[in-house]
């Protein structure tokens, strides 16, 4: 499982969130490095900021979905962003789910769950 | 041109005029007079030297005459007979002439015996003794004078010889002779004849009295010989102009003279004639002067006086149809100009008039409207009248605002906006708002017209400002804003992106907050982290207020809402505050001040906070530590406050960006920096609204930047006054001014006590507020005690509990009074002040 978000608190709280003993979590500070991550680390989820710096969380989006590797990757959008507009565009891109901030961190944990239940 | 009256009256031209009349008839009186007896003397001589010579003609013909009767008689044969016999008859008859009336003709024998006469008698040796005879028997004798023995009269004697035996004679009595001339060529210019020998001088005939003249001798040569012509007195004593010709075939000398006096009678007429001609001529001229004179000249006269205003009515009435047409037709031209004249003055008058009434309404209506409104000059701004609303509203006096320009209304940063729109726009309806700034630092809104007018010898503009109130601004500025959505497709777009921004940037801290509450209301989690979920809460939260509070200040110093109140002001204190409240973490600060900078006109607490943002920005982009350099100095009237780091640096094109809303520069090495990326925005805002710049240099990443910002200095006038009230809170500060001007003091104002100390020397007395950023009250104190000594007055107002240490401390610092702040506190201050200083007043 891949986390990424360019706020520390915002990392600290998923990862707090969805802390379980079932899988291992990595962090990634902006889009570039979790791009990077996710190839390495193959994820079954990834939670994208949607604005990061270097590569934006739906330019992540996009590479992951073009990547026949990562075919079973799922993946959860959180963004600050709250306009309809914003929400089309990420379901679009392909993304699984998709988190307004403030969300709920459980709300959060049954997403993954569901996710995960979809991989 | 400006004519002269000092020439002459057509009076006194006609009176020259008949003067110059008299002289010239006078000298032509003269000229006559002289050619006339130039003439008449001519023609007396030429009339005495014509009968001089037709006298002497006649008198040479007359004798020729008797030669040749003479010599006939001597050629008959009868005549020798005569002689020789004594028998022989004979008839003689002497016919005479026109001269030679009397006479006789002889023949006589050669001893002198008359044989035969034309005469009765005599006989005998009439002629024996005669000297002429011997010779007279040869030849031809002509002999003059001779007393005929017969007639006993002075006489000629004519005789041709006759063959010796004897001769004839021809005897004229000469006495006759010269009437005879008198009455044949002297005609009625008594003219005298006198003949005379030349050489003897003997009278042989004479015109005048023969019988005493005739045959006497002349003493005088010159009477019987003048060179002629010649004025002389003839023998009768009369003065005559004399001619003279010689009696041909004779030794006789004809003198003819015209009577002078006579010839003078005749030109004395004539002169007299051309004098009585002269005379009436003038006569005549003065008849006619008169008539033009009463035609052209009085008419004239009559009409001067009417121009002068001398005469009353019109110019026709006087002229009264008397005079010729031009000067009728000028009289009715002059009545006309002058009516038309009279009508345009009246007119002018009258919208003279009607002018100052409504000048004066206008001005009634400048000086009471209850809206500001002023005239200033276009070229320098100056404020030239101002109305009794603009006194009240904006605090200044008359004399105050006569003193400013606009520029001194608005805010410094809205001032060439103001001056562009003016420049190009001379009228305008209800401009604005204009955030225009109050004598008391506060800011009001404002609609401006302005037009365009001339005042006296200034092109000048009329101003009038109408005083948003709220709910008229609101109501305004929500218009403004719908007009300005409506209008403005990009602009929308742009408060979209805005409202985005904001939303990102507060929804960020929340969900973290909300976030970790939420974990922490449902689950049990441990204590370490509990108190790290806390720790970010926190942080998170802090955050977020900062976020808060800068984007509402940012609203409000770009609407012009926050109140700044703007006073001389201490830079080095502000930056030595500024790194103080910076902290002692980070990079370490170094102070370039120079001792002398000049004193600012800032809003205190607004320039702190630039001073605080600009020196936090250095040290969090200075990761690696590397000295932060502070420095400031004045030029062109403004002081220029630099902050130069040597930490990341800003990329070259970011630094267009850096001052804009939210703006942070992206880059790896500056990710972890926090930021509401609004402080520099603020900054920017805040030194515009001072008239200020901001700016920056880089040199690019890893080189470090250069922040820096220009705020104006203080005006000198702004430095001195009655009071110096020493308070940093600007609300009482502003309170305690209005008192204290209300006791007729004026004043200025320190935020803190380091200005103070720069303006203590200025003032008569002091407001002391205990409590103050910086240096304390107390110091300042000392240093005002040590300073200027003890007789400036000192008031101390404080929200301080003074214990009775302290209290006394003030007392021996010589404080006047020490009072609380309460409600009436600055009131009872200005009193105590104005009393003490009136006492100090009558004292010296």
């Amino acid at each position: 499982m891949v986390i990424a978000d360019d706020e520390p608190s915002m990392r600290l709280l998923v990862h707090a969130t969805i802390e379980s003993d079932d899988y291992t979590v990595v962090e990634a500070g902006d889009g570039t490095q979790a791009w990077a991550m996710i190839q390495q680390h193959k994820p079954s989820l990834v939670l994208l900021d949607v604005q990061m710096p270097g590569k934006s969380g739906l330019e992540v989006l996009q590479l992951v979905k073009a990547d026949p590797a990562l075919a079973a990757t799922r993946v959860i959008l959180l963004t600050a962003k709250a306009q309809e507009s914003d929400i089309e565009t990420g379901l679009i891109a392909g993304a699984d789910f998709y988190l307004t901030k403030p969300f709920s961190p459980l709300d959060l944990l049954t997403r993954v769950e569901e996710a995960l239940q979809l991989a | 041109m400006r004519l002269s009256r000092h020439g002459w009256s057509l009076r006194q031209y006609m009176a020259g005029f008949m003067a110059v009349l008299l002289i010239v008839a006078a000298a032509a009186e003269i000229a006559v007079r002289g050619v006339a007896e130039q003439g008449a003397r001519q023609a007396a001589e030429s009339d005495a030297s014509f009968a001089a010579r037709a006298g002497a003609a006649e008198i040479a013909n007359e004798l020729a005459l008797l030669r040749k009767t003479t010599d006939g008689l001597a050629a008959n044969p009868q005549a020798a007979v005569v002689v020789t016999s004594a028998s022989a008859s004979c008839n003689l008859t002497f016919a005479g002439g026109m001269l030679f009336t009397a006479g006789h003709l002889d023949i006589v024998g050669s001893d002198g015996s008359v044989k035969c006469s034309s005469l009765t008698h005599p006989s005998g040796l009439v002629y024996g003794a005669a000297p002429w005879l011997s010779a007279s028997l040869n030849t031809p004798v002509t002999a003059a004078p001779y007393l005929d023995p017969v007639t006993g009269r002075i006489s000629a004697v004519v005789a041709s010889p006759l063959r010796g035996i004897g001769t004839i004679l021809g005897v004229v009595d000469l006495a006759a002779v010269g009437p005879n001339l008198a009455s044949t060529l002297g005609g009625g210019r008594k003219l005298e004849f006198l003949v005379t020998t030349t050489d003897t001088h003997t009278v042989l005939i004479s015109s005048l009295q023969p019988a005493r003249w005739v045959g006497t001798k002349l003493a005088d040569a010159s009477i019987a010989n003048p060179s002629a012509p010649t004025e002389r007195h003839g023998i009768d004593g009369t003065s005559r102009l004399y001619a003279r010709s010689a009696v041909a075939s004779t030794t006789w000398m004809l003198s003819a003279g015209a009577d002078k006096a006579a010839a003078l009678a005749a030109s004395d007429r004539f002169a007299s004639l051309s004098l009585a001609i002269i005379l009436g001529g003038v006569g005549l001229m003065l008849v006619v002067i008169f008539i033009v004179y009463r035609r052209i000249a009085e008419p004239v006269r009559r009409l001067s006086l009417v121009m002068r205003g001398t005469t009353p009515g019109s110019a026709a009435d006087a002229v009264g149809g008397r005079g010729p047409t031009e000067v009728t037709g000028l009289a009715l031209d002059y009545d006309n100009l002058m009516s038309s004249v009279k009508q345009e003055l009246a007119d002018r008058l009258t919208s003279q008039y009607q002018a100052m009434v409504s000048e004066r309404n206008y001005r009634m209506l400048f000086e009471s409207h209850p809206q500001p409104m002023w005239l200033y000059d276009v070229e320098s701004h100056a404020i030239l009248k101002v109305n009794d609303a603009a006194v009240e509203e904006y605090g200044y006096s008359r004399d105050e605002f006569l003193l400013m320009t606009i520029k001194d209304l608005s805010r410094p940063q809205d001032v060439p906006k103001f001056l562009e729109l003016m420049a190009t726009t001379p009228s305008f309806e209800r401009s604005g708002p204009w955030p225009h700034i109050l004598k008391d630092g506060s800011t009001i809104q404002v609609l401006v017209t302005s037009h365009a007018i001339r005042f006296g010898e200034h092109d000048a503009r009329f101003v009038l400002a109408e005083n948003l109130t709220e709910s008229r601004r609101l109501e305004l500025e929500l218009s403004q804003a719908q007009a300005r959505a409506d209008s403005s497709a990009e602009l929308g777009r742009a408060k979209d992106e805005m409202l985005s921004v904001v939303s990102h940037e507060m929804r960020t801290p929340l969900a973290s907050i909300v976030g970790f509450t939420e974990l922490l209301v449902t689950r049990d989690v441990a204590p370490a982290q509990r108190k790290q979920y806390l720790g970010v809460m926190l942080q998170e939260g802090l955050r977020l207020t900062a976020l808060i509070t800068d984007f509402l200040d940012l609203r409000l110093i770009d609407r012009g809402h926050k109140s700044m109140r703007f006073g001389p002001a201490d830079m080095g204190a502000l930056i030595k505050r500024a790194v103080g409240l910076a902290g002692e973490a980070g990079a370490a600060v170094e102070l370039r001040l120079p001792e002398d900078l000049p004193l600012v006109s800032v809003d205190s607490d607004s320039i702190l906070r630039v001073l605080t943002n600009l020196l936090s920005n250095a040290r969090k982009y200075s990761p690696d530590g590397g000295n932060v350099v502070v420095g400031a100095g004045a030029a062109d009237g403004m002081l220029e406050v630099y902050v130069q780091d040597h930490g990341l640096g800003i990329p070259s094109e970011a630094l267009s960006q850096v001052f804009d809303k939210f703006y942070r520069v992206e880059a790896a090495d500056r990710r972890s920096i926090k930021g509401t990326g609004l402080g520099l925005a603020i900054s920017k805002n805040i030194v515009e609204v001072h008239g200020g710049k901001v700016g920056v240099r880089s040199e690019g990443i890893g080189k470090g930047s250069l922040f820096y910002f220009t705020v104006p200095l203080t005006q000198e006038l702004a430095l001195s006054g009655d009071v110096l009230v020493v308070e940093d809170d600007p609300g009482f500060a502003q309170l305690l001014e209005a008192e204290l001007t209300g006791q007729g003091l004026s004043s200025i104002w320190a935020a803190d006590a380091e200005t103070a100390e720069r303006l203590m020397a200025n003032v008569r007395a002091v407001v002391l507020d205990l409590v103050l950023p910086g240096l304390s009250g107390e110091a300042l104190l000392e240093r005002l005690r040590a300073g200027l000594g003890s007789a400036t007055p000192v008031v101390v107002v404080t929200s301080k509990d003074l214990d009775i240490a302290a209290s006394l401390a003030l007392q021996k610092a010589g404080v006047t009074a020490v009072l609380r702040k309460g409600s009436d506190t600055a009131a009872t201050t200005a009193s105590l002040l104005a009393a003490t200083l009136h006492r100090e007043l009558v004292a010296s």
